[in-house]
């Protein structure tokens, strides 16, 4: 397997009322390309504070220390708008060349310099309040390197649709400004991409929603919709946070089920942050336990769920209740 | 950083405080450097400033000292002011929280009532209840704030709106609270931020007010007003004009430091509450 | 002796020149010390029957019998003085309380309003409450937004049940939590039932946990009634189509092993 991300000793700080609190501590992390890797963890693990920083879209408050080395132009750049056929379903045929590893590589000096690590370029002036952040090709010039930028290498899902769809575009446009911002593509050859990504998303009625306001979708087409956009400019990584956690259950089994299919047909590394470590043992590969900003375990979703190391991992895993578990109603029963 | 940090690291703010500062020591000392009547003759008749320094801004058409008048003025400015913008938050805040939280028949019927008052210009109505009341300082407070309690009233009523739906409200209904007293031990202060974010603005729009009432000679007679001090300069203002120029200086300072302190407030308070 | 009953209620909603029905015809009943569950999709109405059962809005049909008397037919004192016995846990224990308040004050309310301690005697009470709870009583002066969220929910709890209810409708109330503090308040909740004989109308999408404190089960689609019976049996075996959905759709953990 070859790595898209190596995450080295990853530290990010929060001033909060004059105090400083940590809300991830030198987390070392290796995203395999292709892979499906779950983050879990309670609330104040760290979890999505990870996901942000991989995305960077850190406020500019946060304090960063430690690196993030990315090796996303071994893996194929994105091809120039002019061999990129307009709409394929799958991802096969999207031009991809490789230029060797080179890895783009994102310094955030240790001693605490106040930055953003932020893949992107674009606003990274407005984040940085004079921090340090050094981009560097290990390799010669020549070869293509880049740091990811939010949208084109990396897609990003929120756990509220409503929040991250803007309420008076079209769903088509929010769809087609991804794909013509990040791939050169005309409003028509984005519109007839956002028309196909509809599609596959499996949107009842592709030509109407097209033209439809968010407030006219349910909740789960919404999330169908943000899952559309993240992924129209055929993203290397899908990061979903906690993307299902607003939905109810019938509704979270069917974006989950879209989210694995989207994955596997156009050969994304998946990021799935997750409270719920049953649902994330049905979808990843690999399991990341967080807790107290820390990494407590990381291993194959078999070996997790079924002989987990620590006693952190076991503790989670008892206090899910499932179909299976002995109800809560007999134990008491029995004790009274 | 405290708000207060924040607050003084904005320099329009701290002018605007420097100049609220000036125009409350100015009326909180005018009976202690000034003692007696503003409106007693002190000296001979229009007397130009920086002539005689036992009356440095020099006498009016009566001979009347213009400095004491001045910060006399600035009571006057400042109650009023103060005064009405305080009473149309009040009503606004009550009237807009009783149309929001009620809905139905109540709030058609008071909001109704906010529209009627709405469509009639604030300063005709103020205008109109002073010529049918007669001029006391009370009358002008009521006549500027009928005018004004609207917008608060409006903002209020949205606000409640929102609120109305949140769950600490279902709570509070079903550990069998009086809805009046969700209605304003709830409901009312967690409305109240964006309501008071308007009155730096109504209590500038009340001194003005005062002022014009004053200048058309509809303020209380037994009171120096700095819109009285310039209508009494309209008369010589070819041959003295600083009557005119320096209550307009007051006047204009005032608006400003007002306007300026509270938009420090709004900003800084707007800050904290983005943050939490 | 039944503790609630409702019968053929029904509620529509207007949307644009469309009406309709979010509870459409449901009837069912409550006994002492029992948890009725209700579960469905998002938009069964099951949401909108707590708040039916609560009054906090009104049904356009049908009846509410609570404790023996027509609950529908309360209004203004009389109302306000029977909420004591019928109480409500929401899912985000932050929203549901208001964001200035402190722990104390949050618990003085229904303690004052329905006349239940003194002045003097509230703060033991509070103490008390917050005990009961699983709280210290030193919690009491803080503010509600700087405790955990947990400590939230058992602060809803202990307003809950500071007026002696027979009934708690539990709307999601641990569908927002840790899965770590969700198991104890479970826990105190059975707990409470035990002691108290306290009756739950248990709201829920989560049919593990329904499956796990329920006594009995209702499955909601659009607003009727799709199945109902024994927790464990209609899970366990699903008949209806949006139970067999339901159930197909729970995540499970196979623990087994690598």
């Amino acid at each position: 397997m070859t790595a898209l991300a190596l995450i080295r000793n990853l530290t990010v700080t929060y001033r909060r009322d004059g105090s400083e609190v940590a809300a991830l501590r030198s987390v070392s992390l290796d995203i395999e390309a292709g892979e499906r890797l779950a983050i879990i963890g309670e609330s104040g693990s760290g979890k999505s504070t990870l996901a942000l920083a991989i995305a960077g879209l850190l406020p500019g408050s946060a304090k960063i220390g430690g690196r993030i080395d990315w090796f996303l132009s071994s893996l194929g750049a994105k091809a120039p708008p002019s061999v990129l056929p307009d709409i394929s379903p799958s991802r096969g045929e999207i031009g991809s060349f490789a230029v060797g590893s080179s890895p783009a590589t994102l310094v955030i000096g240790e001693g605490g310099n106040k930055g953003a690590i932020s893949p992107l370029e674009g606003e990274m002036s407005g984040r940085t309040e004079g921090g340090l952040i050094e981009c560097r090709s290990q390799k010669s010039a020549s070869k293509q390197s880049h740091i990811p930028r939010l949208g084109r290498d990396i897609g990003f899902v929120f756990q509220d649709p409503s929040a991250s769809l803007d309420p008076v575009m079209t769903i088509g446009k929010q769809i087609a400004e991804v794909a013509r911002t990040h791939l050169g593509l005309t409003w028509s050859q984005s519109y007839a991409r956002a028309k196909g990504l509809l599609e596959r998303v499996r949107l009842p009625d592709p030509d109407s929603a097209l033209r439809a306001f968010p407030h006219q979708l349910s909740g789960g087409q919404k999330q169908r919709v943000a899952i559309a956009a993240a992924i129209a400019a055929g993203p290397k990584l899908l990061i979903a946070d906690e993307a299902t956690s607003a939905l109810d259950t019938i509704v979270q089994a069917e974006i989950v089920a879209l989210i694995r299919r989207l994955v596997t047909e156009d050969g994304m590394t998946l990021l799935f942050i997750s409270h719920d470590i049953a649902l994330a043992a049905e979808l990843a590969e690999r399991i990341a336990v967080f807790r107290h900003g820390q990494l407590v375990e990381l291993g194959m979703t078999a070996q997790i769920v079924g002989a987990p190391a620590q006693p952190y991992t076991r503790a989670l895993l008892d206090a899910h209740i499932g179909l299976d578990t002995r109800p809560l109603l007999n134990r008491a029963r029995l004790r009274a | 950083m405290s708000p207060l940090r924040r607050f003084l690291r904005t320099p329009e703010a701290v002018a605007g405080a420097i100049l609220l500062a000036a125009l409350i020591a100015m009326a909180l000392s005018a009976s202690l450097l000034f003692p007696g009547d503003p409106q007693a003759i002190t000296g001979p008749a229009l007397l130009p400033p920086f002539q005689d320094w036992s009356l440095p801004l020099g006498t009016d058409r009566l001979g009347r000292d213009v400095l004491a008048e001045l910060f006399h003025g600035a009571r006057t400015s400042l109650a009023v002011g103060l005064a009405a913008a305080a009473a149309a938050l009040v009503v606004g805040a009550v009237v807009g929280t009783l149309a929001g939280f009620a809905g139905g028949l109540v709030d058609e019927v008071l909001m109704r009532i906010t529209d009627a008052f709405q469509t009639v210009p604030s300063f005709l109505l103020a205008l109109a209840f002073v010529s049918v009341v007669g001029p006391s300082l009370g009358v002008v407070v009521i006549a500027i704030a009928l005018g004004t309690w609207t917008g608060p009233a409006r903002v209020a009523r949205a606000e409640v709106l929102s609120i109305r739906e949140r769950d600490y409200v279902a709570g509070a209904r079903v550990i069998g609270m009086h809805p009046l007293a969700i209605a304003f031990r709830e409901v009312l202060p967690n409305a109240l931020p964006p309501v008071l974010a308007m009155s730096s603005v109504i209590v500038a729009a009340a001194i003005l007010t005062e002022a014009a009432l004053s200048f058309l000679g509809l303020g209380d007679p037994n009171r120096v007003t700095w819109g009285g001090m310039i209508a009494e300069g309209r008369a010589v203002l070819r041959t003295a004009p600083f009557l005119s120029i320096v209550p307009g200086i007051a006047l204009v300072l005032t608006v400003l430091g007002v306007y300026l302190a509270g938009e420090g407030i709004v900003e800084t308070t707007a800050v904290r509450r983005g943050l939490s | 002796m039944t503790l609630l009953a409702v019968s053929n209620l029904t509620k529509r909603y207007r949307r644009g020149n469309k009406t309709i029905a979010a509870v459409d015809d449901v009837s069912f009943h409550i006994d002492p010390g029992e948890t009725l569950a209700l579960a469905g999709p998002s938009g069964s109405g099951k949401s909108t029957i707590a708040r039916l059962a609560l009054r906090l809005i009104e049904p356009d049909d049908g009846r509410i019998d609570f404790e023996g008397g027509d609950f529908l037919a309360l209004s203004g004192a009389a109302l306000r003085a029977r909420r004591a016995r019928l109480q409500m846990v929401f899912q985000d224990p932050l929203a549901a309380f208001n964001p200035r308040a402190t722990v104390a004050r949050v618990l003085d309310d229904p303690l004052r309003i329905h006349g239940i301690a003194s002045r003097g005697e509230r703060p033991r009470r509070i103490a008390a409450l917050l005990e009961r709870v699983g709280l210290t009583a030193d919690l009491a002066p803080r503010a509600i937004h700087e405790i955990s969220g947990g400590q939230r929910q058992r602060v809803a709890i202990a307003r809950a049940i500071a007026t002696k209810p027979s009934l708690i409708v539990l709307d999601e109330a641990v569908s927002a939590l840790d899965v770590s503090v969700r198991g104890e308040i479970l826990e105190l909740l059975l707990d409470l039932q035990r002691q108290e004989k306290i009756a739950y109308l248990f709201i829920s999408h989560d049919l593990g946990v329904i499956r796990s404190v329920a006594h009995r089960v209702i499955l909601l689609d659009a607003g009727r009634i799709a199945e109902n019976g024994d927790a464990r049996t209609v899970i366990d075996a699903p008949q209806s189509a949006i139970g067999k959905a339901l159930v197909a759709a729970a995540p499970r953990l196979n623990r087994t092993g690598p």
